[in-house]
């Protein structure tokens, strides 16, 4: 497995870690040809989280944008309402074989934590989750569900309170911990060999999209789109199409109109060493992190997964920006449209993605990786709608 | 003994007295930490102590003055995590810190891996890398950081961040530092974490570590208002004077 992607990832870690990173690498490449593993894999993907999810004409949506047709990929519907499971499960499989009794994980808008979650209770392993106090106020129903599957939530107290410091905060208990814990990173960021892991287990995305798109119109499609905050499902929708001719979209979070705070690492930030990995950064000067604001707390990190640093650099994928009011607007007209209430983070990929329909023909078709449902976000979108009224 | 010590510009005038009061309180040399916003291997104590710090507006500008104002009285070497050295540009930093009198640079999110040009340019401006050494490595590796490393070798002395914790056990910190003294013949071995009162400074160096650094328990020290002179008697108590120190 690469180290790096171009210049980017590699691992700055804490000489402590390195062992375990190595072991993990090498149990995940150990996994890779043991089909029982793969099997075992295979049978809760489908049996437990659901897929394949499915490819699903946008037609009221596509009228709206009056272009190319929208299609979503109902990653909404894996088993605990978002693509998370898919990352979770494998990691929680390697976890098992490793002999490692314990899971941590960090979470943003407690997705990643539900579905680390899950996966404690449903392969018996202790799940400790890291949540920033801000994003725990933002995303109560998931610090509930989190309890009520058997996870002890953490909150994080320190720095700017979100995702950035939840992952702080579940590295160090890693460190203390490393000889009978595994830390089931969420998203596509962190030291090698995590983004590649994740990129992997989260590929089932675009191989789906792949089969799908032929099977409902023939071809694949001309555009993918996905939102990326770390860009777990960004990279896993991606990936399986990076050697063909399809556009690949990347959405990062703008934030607040007009805030210099915004979580757009990819379109403001610069190189920099951030949780282990090389790659694109918001920061200030001498290095110091920057605080981040996005209505979505996924969205929410001032990093990214150095595999989309390097896809950008290469140009093979195209990153834009999408502001807090524009992922609002998208999920209004998703639930209105299509009966669906979208996340906030794939809202901000919707928003982009209507936009590209509404400049193209309607011969093209747009796939749109709609990564996690919106019921946690109910609250955010109601107080939202009423400060504006 | 090497007592850490995170840079605060608040602290600046303060500086000089402080230095004097580690001198006289059997510091051999001392590390100056430079804050960052997410310093992963830090424990609650240097972690608010950084953020606090760059509050204040802590700039790399007052770290090179805070160099050159320790190295006047004991070597100096600066801890800090990596972007902040890389986002200067590797080779600049280190001949910055070189040029304001800094004689090395330890930093705990670098690996050996990552280590490669990170060693060339500490070649160049004539500076130690240092790199950490933990309790999770096996013989082979620990002689491959030892190679690596310059100045001294920097052994965490258990699985953890920096501050409160239970002490390592001598009888488990001895194989460890006899690992890296096996590893690195030829650099004293230096034993961190968890270092905070005079039985677990005693126990790092009945293990046969050459010295121990001591920061989070001197950071609750001073965050508690001691002055100059406390610091200088407390240091004592860790390591008192008529045991003769190899740090």
């Amino acid at each position: 497995m690469p180290r790096r992607f171009g210049a980017f990832g590699g691992a700055y870690v804490p000489e402590t870690l390195v062992p375990a990173l190595a072991e993990l690498e090498r149990a995940w490449a150990e996994s890779r040809t043991d089909l029982a593993f793969r099997a075992e894999h295979r049978r809760l993907s489908r049996t437990y989280a659901g897929r394949p999810t499915p490819l699903y004409f946008a037609r009221r949506l596509t009228r709206r944008a009056g272009g190319a047709q929208i299609w979503l990929k109902r990653e909404d519907l894996v088993h605990g309402g978002a693509h998370k499971l898919n990352n979770a499960l494998g990691q929680g499989l390697l976890a098992r074989r490793m002999g490692k009794p314990r899971l941590v994980a960090e979470t943003g808008a407690g997705q990643h934590g539900v579905a680390t979650a899950m996966v404690g209770a449903a392969l018996g392993l202790e799940t400790v989750v890291y949540m920033g106090e801000v994003d725990m106020a933002r995303q109560r129903p998931n610090v509930e569900r989190m309890r009520l599957l058997g996870a002890r939530v953490v909150p994080v107290t320190t720095g700017s309170r979100t995702l950035k410091d939840a992952i702080n905060a579940a590295l160090r208990d890693w460190i203390a911990t490393v000889r009978t814990t595994h830390y089931l990173l969420g998203s596509a960021v962190g030291p090698h060999p995590f983004p590649s892991i994740v990129a992997e287990f989260q590929s089932v995305i675009g191989r789906e999209i792949r089969h799908q798109s032929r099977a409902a119109f023939g071809r694949l499609p001309d555009l993918a789109v996905a939102c990326v905050g770390g860009g777990s499902n960004a990279i896993g929708t991606f990936h399986p199409l990076l050697r063909t001719e399809v556009e690949l979209l990347g959405v990062e979070a703008r934030g607040p109109r007009g805030s210099p705070h915004g979580a757009d690492s990819l379109s403001r930030g610069r190189p920099g060493i951030l949780h282990g990995a090389f790659t694109y950064v918001l920061q200030g000067p001498d290095g110091q992190v920057a605080p981040t604001e996005s209505i979505s707390a996924g969205l929410d990190y001032p990093g990214v997964g150095p595999e989309h640093a390097w896809l950008k650099e290469s140009g093979r994928v195209a990153y834009r920006s999408v502001a807090d009011d524009g992922a609002l607007a998208a999920f209004r007209w998703l639930a209105e449209d299509e009966g669906i209430l979208p996340a906030l983070e794939p809202a901000h990929a919707l928003y982009a993605a209507v936009g590209e329909a509404r400049r193209r023909p309607s011969r093209e078709r747009i796939v749109v990786t709609l990564s996690g449902r919106g019921d946690k976000d109910l609250e955010v979108v109601l107080g939202a709608a009423r400060s504006r009224a | 003994m090497v007592p850490y010590l995170m840079v605060d510009r608040r602290r600046r005038r303060r500086l000089a007295g402080t230095v004097r009061a580690l001198e006289q309180g059997g510091a051999a040399a001392l590390e100056l930490g430079f804050p960052f916003s997410d310093p992963i291997a830090d424990g609650p104590t240097l972690e608010a102590a950084a953020d606090r710090s760059l509050a204040a507006g802590t700039r790399w500008a007052d770290l090179r003055a805070a160099v050159s104002v320790a190295s006047a009285r004991l070597p100096t070497a600066v801890m800090t995590y990596a972007n902040p050295v890389w986002s200067r540009g590797v080779a600049r930093a280190l001949e910055e810190l070189r040029a304001a009198g800094a004689t090395g640079l330890i930093v705990p999110d670098l690996s050996f891996e990552e280590s490669a040009p990170w060693r060339s340019a500490a070649r160049r401006a004539r500076l130690s890398l240092v790199l950490l050494a933990a309790p999770t490595a096996s013989p082979a590796r620990m002689r491959a950081i030892a190679s690596a490393s310059s100045g001294f070798l920097y052994l965490v002395s258990r699985f953890g961040i920096t501050g409160r914790a239970p002490p390592t056990a001598s009888r488990t910190l001895r194989p460890l530092v006899s690992e890296a003294h096996r590893a690195a013949p030829r650099l004293p071995v230096l034993v961190g974490f968890g270092i905070r009162d005079r039985s677990s400074a005693r126990q790092a160096l009945a293990s046969g570590a050459d010295g121990i650094v001591v920061g989070s328990a001197l950071q609750e020290r001073l965050d508690g208002g001691a002055s100059d002179s406390e610091v200088e008697r407390w240091l004592h108590t860790l390591v008192p004077p008529s045991q003769p120190d190899k740090g």
